[in-house]
């Protein structure tokens, strides 16, 4: 008996939590699943099964195709925009500048803040009665329009700046961790070769932070599933549906339009995408260590 | 012809000096290796050299020209690191190229030379592979190469050899030797372990803390080290030092170890000694070795008989820890026949290789 719990106190050990996860992580994916093939309303109901039938009057709910769109319109512009940025700054900071933790430090602090907070702030910013354009109105810019909140077609990039000012942190702080990492005989070697600085990034440091770069987009494409908490607060999906997400999409079904079924059905489309972006991701990190 | 010129050359991080007053002058074709235990400021001297540290004051002439505010790549000069600095990112090929495509050299030019360096170092079956597909010795060819391609008129190497195997490392030691007698380039290799320097020196320059202490060849500062720290630094196992005091007695000198007098009549003084003067001997282990009845051509026999205390089997050799008084000195004995430990043998020392330094200012006498 002594003996079996030696041999095994390390799996005894985990035991609790993979109860746990079992249960409440893949339990109820299963569960998200089975929901999602009835016609639930407000509680979950599994006496009429339906098959895919949610999932076909998902693909034909236009408002869907809205925030479908929009997660890869939002997505994209902020990838690029976060990367390009992001890595721009933490190269800036790596010139062995002068004050650099001060730099450091205001471009991580909006890190410490949560979505809502961030979604508050520049809802109050982009207010075209409170924020930025009343401020340039009163240096005399009478003619200054910033509308990105109301005006459907651009409403996306604001979503796309505070969710920027929110990530741009960590991606800088991975970059920078990133290019600190890199031998500073290289750079040597490139000086005495007279390869010019920017040359040197381009061709043989930006390079080498490939394994960054997948990190980063790996870590960005979840949290533009995830978002959610930004949208409720800085725009609730208007004007109209024109800034919806998935998520919020699927929080709306479940908890306003009492559509469970249907919700349920957004939910696992949404967690097809997350496994879409992870399992090359995962593929790729196993093959390297191998 | 003095090819490179470095002259009252300080470096200071905020108030550590890391190179004090540093002057050397480099004639054309010299392989210049810079010995000193870590931290003595041997890589920032290179680094000067290089023109990738600024220096505090002094001047650097490279070809009779001032390079003092010359950037690295306007230096004329190619650099090999301890940590080979390839371009992960780049086939061999191209890091090879990399340097002469920045300076604007058409590739038709280029993809020749490379070649052709790339054979010369038996890296030419590697050329399309990436720096992390070869091995530590594969590694640093390349990096070798990368500097050969540019023809520069300088090489400077900072321990390249520092990161391989004992048995690669000797094979490379001799490359690097045959390749510097081929080319006749001129070399500054900066290492910490005395065979390389020894070996492939046509000068040494001995270092410590920020200073030089020796410059020679490598025979001269091996048996006539300036000073103390010279001595003890060079040699493996090192150099014996025995206490004493100086006698002069008639036109004869002598050292007193306390076990022994040792006739120093042959010795050729730096400066003149005076009697009663605290000493310290230096003699290697190589010369203290079983008398064979005949001295050492050139010298006169000097025999004690001391008893062997201890032995170490090297392989080669054994390395015998006498008594000698109440002080001990080690013998490089040949390994057959074994000494026997506690009875006394008839030992011969070799006085022709003494060194003599003043006990207080550890300078050579
Ligand atoms: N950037 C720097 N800032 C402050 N001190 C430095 C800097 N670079 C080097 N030093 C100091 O200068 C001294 C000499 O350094 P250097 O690298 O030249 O030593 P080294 O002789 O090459 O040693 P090693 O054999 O370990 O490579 C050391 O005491 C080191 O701490
Ligand atoms: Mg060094």
């Amino acid at each position: 008996m002594r003996r079996f719990f030696q041999r095994h106190v390390s799996q005894i050990a985990l035991s609790p939590s993979l109860a746990l996860i079992a249960i409440f992580l893949y339990g109820f994916i299963g569960y998200t699943v089975a929901v999602s093939t009835t016609t639930s309303k407000a509680f979950p109901r599994f006496d009429n099964f339906v098959g895919l039938e949610q999932y076909w009057r998902l693909f034909h709910t236009p408002r869907w195709h809205v925030a479908f769109t929009n997660m890869f319109l939002f997505g994209g512009l902020f990838l690029l925009v976060t990367i390009s940025l992001g890595l721009i700054i933490a190269i800036l900071i790596d010139q062995r500048i002068r004050a650099e933790s001060f730099f450091r430090s205001i471009v991580m602090y909006p890190m410490a803040m949560s979505f809502v907070v961030t979604g508050i702030i520049w809802q109050w910013l982009l207010n075209p009665t409170l924020g930025i354009e009343v401020m340039v109105h009163q240096l005399g810019f009478e003619s200054f329009r910033l509308d990105w909140l109301t005006n459907p077609n651009t409403v996306i990039w604001a979503l796309v700046i505070a969710a920027f000012w929110q990530g741009c942190g960590l991606v800088m702080a991975l970059f920078l961790a990133g290019l600190r990492g890199i031998d500073e005989d290289i750079w040597k070697a490139a000086a005495v070769d007279g390869i010019p600085a920017w040359r040197v990034y381009v061709f043989i440091v930006i390079p080498m932070l490939a394994p960054v770069f997948l990190t980063v987009v790996v870590l960005l494409s979840l949290s533009i599933v995830r978002a959610f908490d930004l949208v409720v607060a800085l725009t609730n999906g208007g004007p109209g549906v024109s800034s919806d997400l998935p998520s919020v999409f699927m929080f709306d079904m479940a908890f306003r339009r009492t559509n469970l079924g249907l919700s349920a059905a957004s939910a696992v489309v949404m967690l097809g995408t997350v496994l879409a972006i992870l399992i090359p991701y995962l593929y790729a990190e196993t093959r390297e260590r191998a | 012809m003095i090819d490179i010129r470095i002259s009252d050359c300080n470096k200071s991080y905020g108030t550590l000096k890391v190179l004090k007053n540093i002057d050397l002058e480099i004639e054309r074709g010299e392989f210049i290796v810079l010995l000193g235990p870590s931290g003595c400021g041997k890589s920032t001297l290179l680094h000067i050299v290089a023109g990738l540290d600024r220096l505090t004051s002094g001047t650097i002439e490279i070809g009779g020209r001032d390079v003092t505010d010359v950037e690295p790549k306007d230096r004329d000069i190619a650099m090999v690191f301890q940590s080979y600095a390839l371009y992960p990112t780049m086939s061999v090929r191209r890091n090879m190229e990399f340097g002469l495509r920045m300076r604007g050299k058409p590739l038709s030019e280029i993809r020749p030379l490379v070649e052709e360096k790339a054979r010369m170092l038996h890296i030419d079956h590697l050329l399309d592979r990436r720096p992390s597909q070869l091995s530590g010795g594969q590694r640093q060819r390349v990096a070798i190469g990368r500097a050969l391609v540019r023809d520069p008129k300088v090489f400077l190497f900072d321990e390249p050899l520092s990161n391989l195997d004992a048995k690669l490392r000797a094979s490379m030691r001799t490359e690097i030797k045959k390749l510097h007698q081929s080319l006749g380039t001129t070399a500054i290799y900066v290492t910490h372990d005395q065979l390389e320097a020894m070996t492939l020196a046509t000068r040494m320059v001995v270092m410590k803390a920020g200073e030089i202490q020796q410059v020679g060849k490598p025979e001269e500062v091996y048996h006539r080290p300036v000073n103390l720290f010279v001595a003890d630094f060079l040699g493996n196992p090192g150099m014996n030092f025995m206490r004493g005091q100086i006698r002069l007695d008639g036109g004869r000198v002598s050292a007193d170890v306390g076990a022994a007098m040792l006739p120093l009549d042959g010795y050729a003084f730096a400066m003149p000694p005076s009697d009663g003067q605290a000493v310290v001997v230096g003699l290697r282990p190589e010369s203290v070795q079983p008398a064979t009845g005949q001295a050492p051509a050139g010298s006169e026999p000097f025999v004690l008989t001391l008893k062997p205390l201890l032995t170490e089997h090297t392989g080669s050799d054994n390395l015998v820890v006498l008594e000698m008084g109440d002080q001990e000195i080690v013998g490089k004995f040949p390994t057959d026949p074994p000494p026997k430990l506690g009875e006394p043998v008839t030992v011969g020392f070799d006085l022709s290789r003494l060194s003599v330094f003043d006990a207080a200012t550890e300078r050579r006498l």
